[in-house]
């Protein structure tokens, strides 16, 4: 989760330094999911605002705003399987190169039903919301995972 | 879940679970939670090759007095989870489809290609609901339905019971 708001906001900030207008707007977006311990990056974001103020005024305003005021990025089909990918590979039970999107945990990697519940509870500190219990014991691949959080979430409904 | 009644393995892991998730509301520090959940997945695992049903359900028993005894007074719930802080906050946001129905022509008019296809859907919905209640009628048991579960298709070209209320349930987060 840390690790894909770090990214989401070095990509929004390399975006935001491209498009050189609205300098403003998009370092206000791009610090809204810092979290308080990433010092650093707020940092070069701070510095790098004060670049952006001087050539605001050059050039004339035709970017697409889009706020988010404090939501989560959109989730697409992609986001969440790689996403729900990542967090598997971190698991030590799980060798990373014999995972795909079909491996079942029991049958192909051997994993526990204990297992099963802590990669459950991953995925639910990954994406943020509980998966009730009658429904969790039932995901056994990735690929059951990203279809139950893309029909939660409405995601290409 | 078919039965009304859960399964021995069913209640171990929803003990796990709810143990793991009460530790993590103890231990803040991640790397402490970490340790933490290492020794209650060691206690676990020494016990699961029990055969015996009656030792274990003693052991399940004696688990849930002590998570009762150990548990958190206000554990970690996720916003959305009942309980949570947004558990239904949007609930009221969430309009039934029917609703469409009732807007004005110059409303519908602005979205004409949306309105079309919804009168495809409804034609179609139409024309499968009769044989949607006839198959639950012919697999709903004598005493009324065991589960809330709904049967899938059963032949070809069918649509599952009670699709339309399915396809058009109000997103997760009304615009």
């Amino acid at each position: 989760m840390a690790s894909r708001a770090l990214a989401h906001c070095m990509r929004s900030v390399a975006r935001a330094s491209a498009r050189l207008n609205h300098g403003n707007v998009l370092t206000r977006s791009a610090c809204a999911p810092l979290a308080s311990d990433q010092r650093a990056l707020s940092v070069l974001s701070c510095g790098q605002r004060t670049r952006w103020t001087d050539l605001v005024r050059i050039s004339g305003p035709s970017v697409h705003l889009c706020r988010h005021y404090g939501d989560l990025p959109p989730l697409t089909l992609e986001n969440i399987k790689e996403r729900v990918m990542y967090v598997l590979k971190l698991y030590d039970k799980i060798n990373p190169d014999k995972l795909q999107t079909s491996s079942h945990f029991m049958k192909d990697l051997g994993l526990d039903s204990l297992d099963q519940v802590e990669i459950i509870m991953a995925m639910e500190d990954e994406f943020g919301f509980e998966i009730p219990d009658a429904e969790a014991e039932k995901l056994m691949t990735p690929e059951e995972i990203v279809q139950y959080i893309a029909d939660k979430k409405d995601v290409y409904e | 879940m078919a039965a009304a009644y859960l399964t021995h393995q069913q209640k171990v892991l929803r003990l796990y679970k709810k143990s793991l998730r009460h530790i993590e509301s103890w231990c803040i520090f991640r790397d402490k939670y970490r340790f933490y959940a290492c020794l209650l997945r060691a206690r676990f695992d020494e016990n699961k090759h029990e055969k015996d049903m009656v030792k274990a359900t003693m052991m399940l028993k004696a688990g849930e007095e002590e998570f009762w005894a150990n548990q958190h007074p206000q554990p970690y719930l996720f916003p959305d989870s009942p309980g949570g802080t947004s558990y239904e906050r949007y609930e009221c946001y969430k309009v039934p489809e029917w609703c469409l129905d009732h807007w004005h022509p110059s409303e519908k008019a602005m979205y004409p290609d949306y309105f079309a296809k919804r009168e495809q859907w409804k034609k179609l919905r139409a024309q499968s609901w009769d044989r949607e209640v006839q198959q639950l009628q012919a697999e709903t048991p004598a005493d009324g339905p065991k589960s809330e579960v709904l049967p899938p298709a059963r032949r070809e070209g069918d649509l599952p019971p009670l699709w339309w209320q399915f396809v058009t349930r109000p997103r997760e987060r009304p615009m």
